[in-house]
């Protein structure tokens, strides 16, 4: 499948750390154009744009977590297609049910690596494109 | 101190009189009574005062304390030691994967001086050499940055005997002040739980925190699986 290298991600997370491993590896996997968010509540306005084709986005942040962030992109009707996939420590199993439930396309545990990131990306995107031709 | 036993006045006269009189064994006698009287009103007092510090520690050591001591500290000490280990693991990574990159730098060195050694290409090794070594340069700054840990380790080794001296105060104050600390209840988990976990709890590294947790990303896909995701 071919992935649009082009899209606009959206990447949230409180440990400006995380933010730059993150970005650095959608850039080996070519990805390029990204902007950052330190926390769902300052993510939310930006996603409210529309300009974001892809949201990755932590659980565990001060303001607006990352399933409530979530939850908001879910229930706009502009915005409840775009792919979302949580990157977080959390990892109990009522908490992955509860992402699940509110709609996440993708669920990554930290640590992870760059082969993970890579297959839940691609998994998302083929998903996407099967909705898109069926 | 003061003393609330009266001391009579006709025993130590007759004390006086009997030492007068050289008479040691009424005075012996005289002298254990005054001296038994005063030993059981200390006696009385230190048992008061212990009394009141049993009350003052039962008020001290209510429900609160108690659970803080059986479950957050030993949880905080479990914390500190996985971001001990977890640090170290995470340098030690680093430190393999730099010096790893500082030999394959110093063989690429090596090639592009045998490579370039001809005559006519010398000058165009000038600017690899000069990358390489700015190349090898971020690789020091990369290996001298790890050196935080060490630094860390010792500030959280410092606050682990801390802790772990500060629970152990705890606990004795906890049997001084006759609780059972083995009868001290769990944790109880509801909805105050089920809030935490919603708002995000973080990683799970205690002992504790792992139930129910999903231990790889394996276990997390498998359950993603069954719910088509």
């Amino acid at each position: 499948m071919q992935m649009n290298r082009d899209m606009n991600i959206l990447v949230v997370d409180d440990f400006s750390t995380m933010r730059r491993i993150v970005k650095n590896l959608l850039k080996e996997l070519g990805f390029h154009k990204f902007d950052e968010a330190d926390d769902g509540a300052t993510a939310w306005p930006m996603v409210q744009t529309g300009k974001y084709d892809f949201i990755v986005s932590d659980w565990n942040m001060p303001d607006m977590t990352g399933l409530e962030l979530l939850k908001h992109v879910r229930a706009d009707a502009n915005l409840q297609n775009t792919p979302f996939l949580l990157i977080t420590a959390e990892a109990k199993r009522s908490q992955i049910l509860e992402a699940a439930q509110a709609g996440v396309d993708g669920y990554i545990v930290k640590p992870f690596t760059a082969a993970t990131l890579n297959a839940k990306i691609h998994k998302i995107f083929e998903r996407v494109a099967e909705r898109q031709n069926g | 101190m003061t003393c609330a036993t009266h001391i009579e006045i006709k025993k130590v006269q007759a004390l006086l009189n009997a030492l007068q009189e050289n008479d040691q064994t009424q005075a012996a006698m005289l002298l254990d009574e005054l001296t038994q009287l005063r030993e059981s009103e200390l006696y009385q007092r230190l048992s008061s005062l212990t009394n009141n510090l049993h009350d003052t520690l039962d008020e001290l050591v209510d429900n609160r304390l108690l659970l803080q001591t059986k479950h957050d500290l030993p949880d905080v000490t479990e914390r500190l030691e996985y971001v001990l280990s977890s640090t170290d693991e995470a340098c030690s990574k680093t430190l393999a994967s730099t010096e790893r990159a500082m030999d394959l730098s110093e063989s690429i060195a090596l090639l592009v001086q045998e490579s370039f050694n001809e005559g006519s290409n010398k000058n165009r090794s000038e600017p690899l050499q000069k990358q390489l070594n700015e190349l090898n340069t971020e690789l020091t700054n990369i290996l001298l940055a790890q050196s935080f840990q060490d630094l860390t380790g010792q500030v959280l080794n410092r606050v682990l005997l801390t802790v772990s001296a500060l629970e152990q105060s705890l606990i004795q104050l906890i049997s001084d002040s006759r609780h059972d600390y083995d009868a001290i209840p769990d944790k109880e988990e509801g909805d105050e739980q089920k809030q935490d976990e919603m708002k995000g709890i973080g990683p799970n590294v205690t002992q504790k925190s792992k139930q129910n947790s999903m231990d790889s990303q394996d276990a997390v896909d498998d359950l993603l699986g069954e719910l088509g995701i």
